[in-house]
């Protein structure tokens, strides 16, 4: 199950960084939050970056890695995905409009 | 003992009951995968005969063939029953079919479940099926938004048909998932380690993890809608604290997935068919089952897409519209893969061939018109046009029905054992084809040219005659294509030539067994060394049926094993249940369930909840031994320990992968609950939730007791000692926990009144049916100790039992504290 969990990890965490961040954006529209909203939203951004870069270094370290060659390209090419997932889908949130 | 011998005594313990009976009492997947199958394709005629029901209505301006109240019942159930009654269970048949005979296995995990998600397909179906032959289907179209589908706009039982129907059928999508998933993940031939499995098995893995987390949040916006319109729970009402925007996310949370829910097996078999038709093997086997996992997770950031013009903010539409460009890319990787296994082989033009030809063109134009209305000018012109019927159409056409065309030519010779000799199929293949792009492209130019989806008539000024007519006379030579392949499948069946075993000389497991495939499969299990075992050893059919693989001396039992999931070395041994009726009669109680609700009966709903609870414990009781199994014997000189007698058996995995599902449900409860406090207008609510820091602290108590007293029990049990102190003590734990959630229902503010009250009874209601539940496995485990059928060597039920425990602890605190906490910041 390890194996099959290293192959998810990182899609499922862009997953739950994407709802959040929308979530968060939701609440600062809904609740009309007016302190910093970018700065909030930026910094969501960045720390969710930071997680998948982080997740992706832990499928490279032997340490955390599968033995198997096959999990380990598999789980390596997601963790790309996540982190390129959370870049593209999460860059609105430095030049759109927030809450028009 | 020789072949013949072998075949004998294996199929006398696994066959089913001969003739009519063997329907109702059969839990062999092969027989339970022909009847889906056959049922889906039942249900896809019905769906083709509304399609063109359709088509006739709209091919002539002012047509009178059918009144708008009409009409809108036949595009709604044309939709229904293309999407939750052919295409799921379609996957669902191939896959309980296929997998355990191309996985190396005898059969599914849980037989039973097969078959009660069988009949609960049935049953669900016919509600919906008698619903139409009444004139009372539903009519407020597939995606059933509120408020037109509140009582208010749509009061009669139309609405209800469609809530109650679909949900019945969706437990036979969450039972199939789980069965999909565990059979994948524990059972498979010895060797085949993750990186040997078929690739049809790694798509089936992602689209069943997909519905187990897909799903449960449309039958969450079903239950919540229900509510609404039978007991006036205002989830949806604007002026009470609802949003009726609250349905379409619940819905597109479920209904974006469920489009790659649908393509992702068709892409199964297009990666396994495919190589065996160009005389290779498949190219980029590691990027391709990267690039399922990647479309499954992209797939459910993609849910607002369809809301683009609701009025959500830039920054929104932004993420969402980045997402869905995105999603083009894993897409296209597979795409390339199969082009490049086209590229390195050579392709032969059989005809599964061709359909696979027809799915490349098809698809990828459903893909390009994807990605514009993924950028959200072009989707606020086309949204709602008759555009948007098109591209759905190549999408689940192209991604879906070609492939799975193909699909059915390519498996014909294994169901049948017969060899094609009418050549009909390449006629119905051009007529098809042909006629699938000239009623879809048309659909397309309309849909430009300003025509909505779902009208009934249009004007002659409006200029659509035209286009409408060609539209139409294509969907007919469409239906023209389907009679001749039906027509073929049946003198196939009825009276082809036999043929002989692997026709096509593929590689994959499925081949290396008689045509039809007996009742048990395999005659000994084969030890996987690569992904083409048959490729690798072409001899491999004669060694199993000689008995040289695994389990190969036919016992008293229906017995298979599991394997450890990444190795695949074998490590337990399973003993199957036999033939049963117990399934149907679980699903007949379950539709009174459902039945009672809809005609709101509402008396005879416990009466058939107690049933299903009695089914429920007879089901799992029949599992049970009093004798502890030593090591068996599975051949090659390994002897493996019996399922029951581990901590993670079968049943615990089953667990896992339900209560993913159903954590699934919660999230998106709460996500509702958040949603509406953060978005719905009329927040706040006019009376909060009165605080109990008694209550509260007690329910806390129940459930971090009843967690600490099952790990007890299981301490207990493990030491060789009888735990009946500590289950009695998780079973008074686990009732003042059903005390603190009924107290909440009790005093939770009026729930009629505003969506708060509402959205609190069925937290409440939730947390109290998972403690109800728990306490009587608590109950069964005391039954179980007291008749002698635990032990040391038998006590997977307990660990069972702790993942129900923990799931029930974790919800049970957080509900308590929800109500409560949200009571006092009020």
């Amino acid at each position: 199950m390890t194996d099959v969990l290293r192959i998810l990890i990182a899609p499922l965490v862009w997953l739950a960084a994407f709802s959040a961040v929308y979530g968060v954006h939701g609440v600062i529209c809904g609740q009309g939050i007016e302190t910093m909203p970018r700065a909030l939203l930026v910094g969501a951004f960045i720390l969710t970056i930071g997680l998948q870069v982080a997740v992706l270094a832990a499928l490279y370290a032997p340490r955390f890695a599968s033995p198997s060659p096959f999990v380990r390209f598999v789980s390596q090419a997601t963790g790309w995905v996540g982190l390129v997932a959370a870049v593209w889908t999460l860059f609105p949130t430095t030049v759109t409009t927030y809450c028009m | 003992m020789n072949a013949l011998q072998r075949h004998r005594k294996l199929d006398l313990v696994w066959a089913s009951q001969p003739g009519f009976r063997g329907w109702f009492s059969s839990v062999n997947h092969t027989d339970l995968g022909r009847l889906f199958l056959v049922t889906a394709f039942f249900f896809f005629l019905i769906g083709g005969l509304l399609a063109m029901l359709i088509r006739t209505q709209l091919a002539t301006p002012g047509s009178a063939f059918a009144g708008p109240e009409i009409y809108n019942q036949i595009f709604t159930m044309h939709g229904t029953i293309m999407m939750f009654l052919f295409a799921i269970p379609t996957f669902e048949g191939l896959a309980i079919y296929l997998l355990p005979k191309i996985l190396g296995t005898r059969d599914l995990a849980f037989p039973r479940l097969t078959a009660y998600g069988y009949w609960c397909y049935v049953f669900g179906g016919a509600m919906l099926l008698a619903s139409m032959v009444l004139g009372i289907a539903p009519d407020g179209g597939w995606f059933m938004y509120p408020p037109l589908t509140s009582s208010i706009y749509s009061p009669g039982i139309n609405t209800d048909f469609w809530l109650i129907g679909i949900t019945f059928v969706e437990i036979s999508a969450i039972a199939a998932a789980v069965e999909i998933t565990v059979t994948i993940l524990k059972y498979r031939a010895p060797g085949m380690s993750l990186d040997k499995m078929p690739i049809f098995a790694w798509y089936a893995l992602v689209t069943a993890l997909m519905i187990l987390t897909g799903f449960p949040p449309l039958i969450l916006g079903s239950v919540l809608l229900e509510l609404e319109r039978a007991f006036g729970l205002p989830f949806f009402q604007a002026d009470l604290g609802g949003d009726s925007l609250l349905w379409q996310h619940l819905f597109w949370l479920f209904g974006h997935p469920e489009v790659y829910i649908i393509f992702l097996p068709a892409a199964g078999v297009i990666s396994t068919v495919l190589p065996v038709m160009c005389r290779t093997t498949l190219l980029g086997y590691g990027w391709i089952v990267a690039a399922a996992v990647a479309l499954a997770f992209l797939s459910f950031g993609l849910w607002v897409h369809h809301m683009f013009t609701t009025g959500i903010p830039h920054m929104g539409l932004a993420f969402f519209s980045a997402a869905s460009t995105l999603v083009a890319v894993p897409t296209g990787v597979q795409i390339f893969a199969w082009i490049g296994t086209m590229w390195k082989g050579r392709p032969e033009l059989h005809l599964p061939m061709l359909h696979l030809l027809g799915f490349f063109v098809t698809f990828v134009i459903g893909g390009l018109t994807g990605v514009m209305v993924a950028v959200v000018p072009f989707d606020w012109q086309a949204h709602d046009t008759a555009f948007i019927t098109a591209h759905l159409h190549y999408v689940l056409f192209g991604g879906f029905v070609f492939p799975m065309l193909a699909g059915i030519y390519y498996w014909l010779p294994h169901v049948t054992g017969r060899k094609r000799n009418f050549r009909l199929g390449e006629l119905a293949f051009v007529l098809i084809f042909t006629g699938f792009h000239v009623t879809f492209l048309a659909m397309h130019w309309i849909g430009l040219m300003g025509q909505r989806r779902r009208i009934s008539t249009y004007l002659p000024e409006d200029g659509w005659t035209t286009i409408n007519l060609i539209s139409s006379v294509g969907s007919f030579v469409i239906a023209i294509g389907f009679a001749i392949v039906i027509l073929e499948v049946i003198l196939n069946t009825a009276s082809a030539r036999r043929g002989g075993r692997n026709p096509w000389g593929a590689g994959t497991l499925e081949w290396a067994m008689s045509t039809p495939a007996p009742s048990y499969n395999f005659a000994s299990l084969p030890h996987v060394t690569g992904r083409d075992p048959l490729t690798d050893d072409p001899k491999l059919p004669h060694a199993l049926a000689r008995g040289e693989g695994y389990l190969a001396t036919p016992g008293r039992w229906r017995e298979t094993l599991t394997v450890d999931i990444a190795t695949g070395q074998p490590d337990f041994h399973v003993i199957y249940p036999g033939n049963t009726r117990l399934p149907i009669l679980m699903a007949a109680v379950t539709g009174v369930f459902f039945l009672s609700l809809l005609l709101k009966f509402y008396w005879t709903v416990p009466v058939a909840v107690i049933g299903v609870a009695v089914l429920v414990w007879r089901w799992v009781w029949a599992l049970g031994r009093t004798e502890d199994l030593p090591a068996q014997d599975i051949g090659h000189g390994i002897a493996l320990p019996n399922a029951a007698s581990v901590d993670r058996s079968p049943g615990w995995w089953g667990s896992l992968f339900l209560l993913t599902a159903n954590a699934t449900f919660f999230g998106s409860l709460l996500f509702g609950f958040a949603f509406l406090w953060t978005v719905a207008p009329g927040w706040p609510p006019p009376v909060w939730f009165t605080p109990s820091m008694a209550e509260l602290a007690l329910g806390i108590a129940g459930a971090g007791v009843s967690a600490v007293a099952v790990r007890m029990a299981i301490r207990t049990i493990r030491q060789g000692g009888q735990p009946m102190f500590a289950v009695g003590l998780g079973l008074v734990a686990v009732l003042i926990l059903v005390a603190a959630l009924g107290l909440l229902m009790l005093r939770a503010p009026s729930p009629d009144q505003h969506a708060y009250g509402a959205t609190l009874l069925v937290l409440g209601g939730y947390g109290l049916f998972h403690a109800c539940l728990t306490a009587l496995m608590f109950a069964f485990l005391a039954a179980r100790i007291s008749r002698g059928f635990t032990s040391a060597a038998r006590r997977a039920e307990f660990a069972i039992v702790r993942l129900w425990v923990d799931y029930l602890a974790i919800v049970g605190i957080f509900i308590l504290l929800m109500a409560h906490l949200t009571g006092v910041t009020a």
